[in-house]
């Protein structure tokens, strides 16, 4: 991906307090470009990628979904929490869509670590292997995402 | 709604890669073409506006205090600012097509937050969207009303009035505070009735991370000023004497709250009951006002559920989901007609168990992009 317009303009959208209060960038000094790159290398070193990570995201999700607000186990260990608020965000890359402002937080019961996201995030990573700057309180870092959820290099 | 909505998202993301690249070509034509001096917009076929033109239709028009629905701020991402464009538009561009459908493109309709005003425009715009206004008010209370719900009072400016329809709701803006830069604006429901006259009561959950749940939770207070628009909305109540079935979760109390305080006082004695979901029993609120609404509907009954009640709640009330307490209460629910307010997901289930008991989709009201 080239540090393109597109960027530039998502870069602005990303500061504090223009769609999400913290913005996506945290304390993160690199352009957007080189956060993306570097967490896609850390990804593609673990034989895997943004989409699948993305996919078993929403695939937990899905499942949390049935407990309707409450805590629903998912296997093989985790507890999982969908809560939606009513409305919509904007992606900060121009061009995409709305998206629904859903939390997922899931309890690996084996580890007990925790990790949550939101749909946005989900989108994110899914359409732009953007996993957030460092210092977001929304950044998911690819490896612990990768970690508590238990997700696998598809042997495919 | 949700399958349209999931369906929305999906064209959203197929296209949204070809109209990215187009639209920063846009952009940047744009930056460099500049003024483009008076235009006018005539609107209906009877008004003449004149405006300063290449800035969007979605601005141009607010600039005239004409408000089309945005749940977006204008950033082309929520498609709820469609408007008939009947000339001097241009083509249609490639932000606006994962929005649009077929038959929409054939009826020149657009959005107006990406048709720029570059040239003499006619446009459409439904009647109804002109009793849209902005208001500006004071806060005169802040309450908390659960431990992340806080109730507000807002005092319209002297001899100014909002006309609504009970359920409806208003676009909050959030002003340039300490963590914002540029205003922004989210939908709340009006809590209080539309014969408070000057007055409108919100009741606003806290987001954690949310941007406008922060200021008011943490920044607003009593005598600041505050800004909205509305009224917006197709969920109203109804003028009709079917039996009600209301059901809500969470902040999605205060339509319904604000369908019922309408009730009693304009002395609607339709026959209604309501469901009301909360976790446990200090997420319950406005409870003693439905106490005093049971007195003055004469067959109405307020249900509160709780999902998971602690021990020290003793509650000897209803336990379990709405959508699974329902059949309890009716065998059929047809002829009836049913408000419901709350996440998308419990959205979701309400809908589906109402249809179970023989629920038409025209019987069911709610807010689609809630
Ligand atoms: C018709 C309608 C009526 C409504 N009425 C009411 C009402 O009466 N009462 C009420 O309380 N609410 C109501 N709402 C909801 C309200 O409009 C807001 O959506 C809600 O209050 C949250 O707004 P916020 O600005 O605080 O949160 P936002 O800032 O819009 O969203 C916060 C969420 O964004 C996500 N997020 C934040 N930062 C990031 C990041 N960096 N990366 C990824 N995700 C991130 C997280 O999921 C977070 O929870 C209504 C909505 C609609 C559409
Ligand atoms: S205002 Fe949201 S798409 Fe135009
Ligand atoms: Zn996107």
């Amino acid at each position: 991906m080239k540090n393109t317009p597109q960027m530039k303009m998502a870069y602005e959208s990303m500061k504090p307090g223009i769609i999400t209060l913290d913005g996506f960038l945290g304390s993160d000094s690199r352009s957007l470009m080189d956060i993306i790159v570097a967490d896609e290398a850390e990804i593609a070193r673990r034989g895997l990628t943004s989409a699948e990570l993305a996919q078993n995201m929403r695939r937990i999700r899905d499942e949390g979904r049935k407990g309707e607000g409450l805590f629903e186990f998912v296997q093989p260990h985790f507890d999982v929490l969908v809560e939606s608020v009513r409305g919509v965000l904007s992606c900060p890359f121009p061009g995409c869509g709305a998206i629904k402002k859903v939390n997922t937080t899931v309890v690996n019961k084996q580890t007990g670590k925790t990790i949550s996201f939101s749909d946005l995030a989900i989108h994110l990573i899914e359409e732009h292997s953007f996993f957030q700057g460092r210092g977001s309180s929304f950044r998911l870092d690819p490896c612990e995402l990768i970690e508590i959820l238990e997700i696998k290099e598809d042997p495919h | 709604m949700d399958f349209q909505f999931g369906h929305l998202i999906t064209s959203v993301l197929i296209v949204s890669g070809i109209a990215t690249v187009l639209s920063i070509l846009i952009v940047i034509a744009d930056a460099t073409i500049g003024n483009y001096g008076d235009k006018k917009i005539t609107i209906n076929n009877e008004k003449e506006i004149i405006v300063d033109g290449g800035q969007t239709l979605l601005s141009a028009l607010k600039s005239e205090q004409i408000f089309i629905p945005s749940a977006c701020g204008g950033r082309g991402s929520c498609g709820l600012c469609k408007l008939k464009i009947e000339s001097g538009a241009g083509e249609v561009l490639p932000t606006e097509l994962p929005f649009l459908e077929p038959s929409e493109i054939t009826d020149n309709v657009r959005l107006c937050c990406q048709v720029k005003v570059k040239a003499d425009l006619e446009v459409t715009v439904p009647e109804e969207l002109f009793k849209i206004r902005q208001f500006e008010a004071r806060c005169v209370s802040l309450v908390d009303l659960t431990a992340d719900i806080k109730g507000l009072r807002l005092e319209l400016s002297e001899n100014d009035k909002i006309e609504f329809k009970a359920g409806q709701f208003i676009q909050l803006e959030v002003p340039v505070y300490d963590l914002t830069p540029e205003a922004v604006y989210r939908a709340y429901s009006i809590a209080s009735k539309p014969d408070d006259d000057g007055f409108i009561d919100l009741e606003i959950k806290y987001v954690p991370g949310g941007i406008c749940t922060t200021w008011v939770h943490k920044f607003l207070k009593v005598g600041d000023t505050v800004k909205f628009n509305g009224p917006y909305g197709d969920f109203y109540l109804r003028d009709t004497d079917a039996e009600m079935i209301c059901m809500a979760v969470g902040s999605g109390m205060a339509p319904i709250k604000s369908i019922l305080t309408h009730m009693a006082h304009r002395g609607i004695n339709r026959k209604v009951k309501y469901f009301y979901g909360a976790r446990k029993r200090d997420d319950l609120y406005n409870t003693e006002l439905m106490e005093e609404l049971e007195k003055l509907i004469p067959d109405f009954n307020f249900i509160p559920v709780l999902s998971r009640p602690e021990e020290e709640d003793n509650w000897s009330g209803k336990v379990g989901r709405l959508n699974n307490i329902l059949p309890e209460y009716y065998e059929t629910a047809q002829g009836m007609e049913s408000y419901l307010c709350g996440n998308p997901d419990a959205l979701n289930s309400y809908i589906a168990a109402l249809k179970n008991l023989g629920l038409r989709d025209d019987e069911i009201f709610y807010d689609p992009f809630a």
